[in-house]
């Protein structure tokens, strides 16, 4: 996920990286209180790249040009996301500017230092003369010293650059980092350097436990990413906590596969499984249309029965919600051995009265530790607590299920469920049929 | 890879996690010699008869030295388990949970190599001799002995495919689940080897899955192979994500792989199919393939 310019300066701040005075305004009138002296800059707080060409920079001279490019930048969206705040700087006039990075490379496994002696808005030239090292060990300054001379740096800023580089590592690893750029560092002919734009990509998985910055992207997250997007990459039925990207606070994962002429749900435990039954529909002729992941927490090993039906209820009601479905293929694969708990956990969610109301309960031993999955499930509680606790939930429409476990799940659950459109398979390609059908008759 | 003998011991970081309790279970059952269970707090205490340990120097002393270790402990202790482990002198571990941070499985890998240990995972179900030995979270019942040896860069769904192989009579001499995890420590180029030398091995297969891993596993695969290659790639007809929900905005993301899950099916295709390696698109045709070799 991405900070917003303003936290990524805060994190800058953290380990002594010098950025300018600023400050956050979030409502146009509030720029006459403002502390920093004219000529500023007034920055829309954005994640999305090429704010300055999107108009979403202005510089302003006095209060009356500031309160007019302040309103104009608040109402206007780059790359569809709508700024909450605008950053205002002071100005200032750099002699030349540099580009630094500090990133994970996934293939290399290594992080990487990068640096360019053309930093700026000309990404073509930037790249051009981009310079990498990677760190191959502990880290040591010198390694920023190596990127530095490449660069080109020469004389008493060698120093200077090594030590904002050896900073920006300091904070990549103490605040378990993706990615860390400054672009543009500004310098000027003293030798004075100036962090005038700044970009931090955090990691997901190590999120929680930088509880901090947790508070501060869960409160900056706009309430939703476009609807285009929306629709080309999930299927979300408008619930107000649904877009906060990267931060779902759902039991059930959704999938990001979508496609708008599909007409089949599926429900699987772990992404693997649920590309194989897309896979196996679509070439049975079938049209999925989007899914829902169960078991997330140990990557579909399901090890519990009570958050699996949680999650369960969850994704059918989801699933259930979105028109345009017309069968659910609930696929999980959790071993013979788990065929009797799982059915069951099927069958207490299908038979259970008209959608009881959801508490999500965590057990002890995961209590203790906060991970990305406990404190999402903390969140989820908070949520519902705080946001919608009296607020009924519609019953769920009945569509044709059809359900495929590795083992033949008791009789006893089969007959119960006997009145309700449920299909049971053992076998693949039975259940893929069998599920394409119903899906076509519906049509 | 895998440096087993009959003697060899084997113990679980984190046996008290319910995943810990799991794989307990399910590899006594298959006869796994786990001698010992580390669970800081929980020492004196038994989980299906096997002692547990507060510390692994403690367990050392008590049932002797084990050469292997499963870490299942939650991800964020995932670093300081293997530290531990490899500290005290084992030098093979399964890292079975996903969601380690990977600057922790650098700094892991990292030592690993000064330490000259094999690590499997993150993210990996572990190693399965079907009949023989289980070592990891992969569930036994869906494997059955036989004469192809199986690596895997996918998550559980490897069960799902194996089992179909199962049913179909197409038995395994080795399953070896490299894990889905973000950064993974052992490779496929260290395991085929073993696979070509392994004479209970006649046919390898590999099994992918769309957006897990940098690259597929065909891209570094060598050239001649002594035995037959057949692939297995979850996700073709998946439609890939107009945007993703990582798609970084850094400037670097033009020069490194900066999101950890970047090869699709259809560039993991291109790959086998430039090897000459057949590419099934369903388990059925992964049986045919199979069974026309």
């Amino acid at each position: 996920m991405d900070l917003l310019e303003y936290q990524a300066k805060e994190l800058f701040r953290e380990v002594g990286i010098p950025v300018l005075p600023s400050q956050t305004i979030a409502d146009s009138r509030a720029i006459k209180q403002l502390q920093i002296p004219y000529p500023v800059v007034l920055k829309s707080q954005v994640r999305a790249g090429g704010r300055g060409k999107a108009g979403g920079i202005r510089f302003v001279e006095n209060t009356i040009d500031a309160i007019a490019a302040a309103q104009m930048i608040l109402n206007l969206p780059i790359a569809g996301e709508y700024p909450q705040l605008l950053l205002a700087e002071a100005r200032y006039d750099a002699e030349q500017e540099l580009y630094l990075a500090v990133i994970l490379d996934y293939q290399r496994k290594r992080p990487v230092l990068l640096g360019s002696a053309q930093g700026g808005v000309n990404i073509d030239v930037l790249l051009e003369q981009m310079q990498q090292v990677v760190i191959e060990d502990e880290f040591s300054p010198f390694y920023a010293r190596r990127l530095v001379y490449l660069m080109g740096v020469q004389g008493h800023l060698i120093p200077v650059i090594t030590d904002i580089v050896g900073k920006m590592y300091e904070l990549f690893v103490r605040r378990d980092l993706n990615g860390i750029e400054i672009n543009p560092l500004g310098i000027r002919d003293s030798g004075e350097v100036m962090a005038l734009d700044g970009k931090v990509t955090m990691n997901d998985h190590a999120l929680a436990r930088h509880l901090d910055l947790m508070a501060v992207v869960g409160a900056a997250i706009p309430l939703a990413t476009t609807q285009e997007e929306l629709e080309d990459n999930r299927a979300d039925n408008g619930d107000s906590e649904e877009g906060t990207e990267g931060l779902d606070f759902e039991a059930a994962d959704p999938l990001d596969w979508y496609n708008r002429e599909g007409n089949i749900g599926i429900l699987c435990n772990g992404r693997g499984l649920a590309a194989l039954t897309w896979d196996l529909l679509t070439q049975a002729g079938g049209k999925p249309r989007t899914g829902y992941l169960v078991g997330g927490e140990h990557q579909g090993k399901i090890l519990k029965t009570l958050p699996l039906e949680q999650q369960l209820n969850q994704g059918l009601e989801r699933l259930s919600a979105m028109e345009e479905i017309e069968v659910i293929f609930l696929h999980l694969v959790c071993g013979l051995g788990g065929v009797e708990r799982v059915a069951e956990a099927i069958a207490n969610v299908l038979q259970a009265p008209v959608n009881p109301p959801q508490r999500l309960i965590i057990s002890e031993d995961r209590l203790e530790r906060p991970t990305a999955n406990t404190l999402r499930i903390l969140r989820q509680n908070q949520l519902e607590q705080t946001s919608r606790p009296t607020a009924p939930s519609n019953p769920r429409r009945s569509i044709p299920l059809v359900i495929r476990l590795l083992g033949e799940p008791p009789s006893a659950i089969q007959e119960a469920l006997s009145s309700l459109s449920v299909h049971w398979s053992q076998s693949l390609d039975e259940a893929i049929e069998q599920t394409v059908i119903l899906a076509q008759v519906a049509i | 890879m895998l440096n087993w003998t009959g003697k060899s011991k084997v113990i679980i970081q984190g046996i008290v996690e319910p995943l810990g309790v799991y794989c307990a279970g399910q590899m006594t059952t298959y006869g796994t010699p786990i001698v010992a269970g580390i669970s800081a707090g929980y020492g004196g205490e038994t989980i299906e008869e096997i002692p547990v340990f507060d510390l692994i120097e403690s367990a050392i002393a008590e049932v002797g030295m084990p050469q292997l270790s499963i870490i299942a402990v939650p991800p964020y202790w995932v670093l300081d388990a293997a530290l531990e482990a490899m500290s005290a002198g084992i030098r093979q571990l399964i890292i079975l949970p996903h969601g380690v941070p990977p600057l922790d499985m650098i700094r892991l890998l990292a030592k690993a190599k000064a330490t000259n240990t094999i690590v499997l995972g993150a993210g990996s179900a572990g190693v399965i001799i079907p009949g023989k030995l289980l070592l990891g979270s992969c569930d036994p019942q869906c494997y059955t002995p036989g004469k192809i040896g199986v690596i895997s860069r996918c998550d559980y769904v490897t069960d799902a495919i194996i089992w179909e192989l199962t049913q179909a009579g197409l038995g395994q001499s080795i399953v070896i689940h490299l894990g889905g995890g973000d950064i993974i420590g052992s490779m496929v180029e260290g395991w085929l080897p073993t696979l070509e030398q392994d004479k209970n091995t006649e046919i390898i297969l590999c099994l992918e899955q769309t957006l897990c891993g940098t690259e597929a596993m065909a891209s570094v695969l060598s050239s001649p192979r002594k035995k037959p290659l057949v692939a297995h790639i979850a996700g073709q007809n998946v439609p890939i994500p107009s945007k993703s929900k990582e798609s970084p905005t850094l400037i670097a993301s033009r020069l490194s792989q900066l999101t950890p899950h970047t090869s699709t099916a259809l560039a993991k295709k291109n790959a086998y199919q430039q090897a000459k390696i057949p590419v099934a698109q369903s388990p059925a045709q992964l049986v045919e393939y199979l069974r026309n070799l």
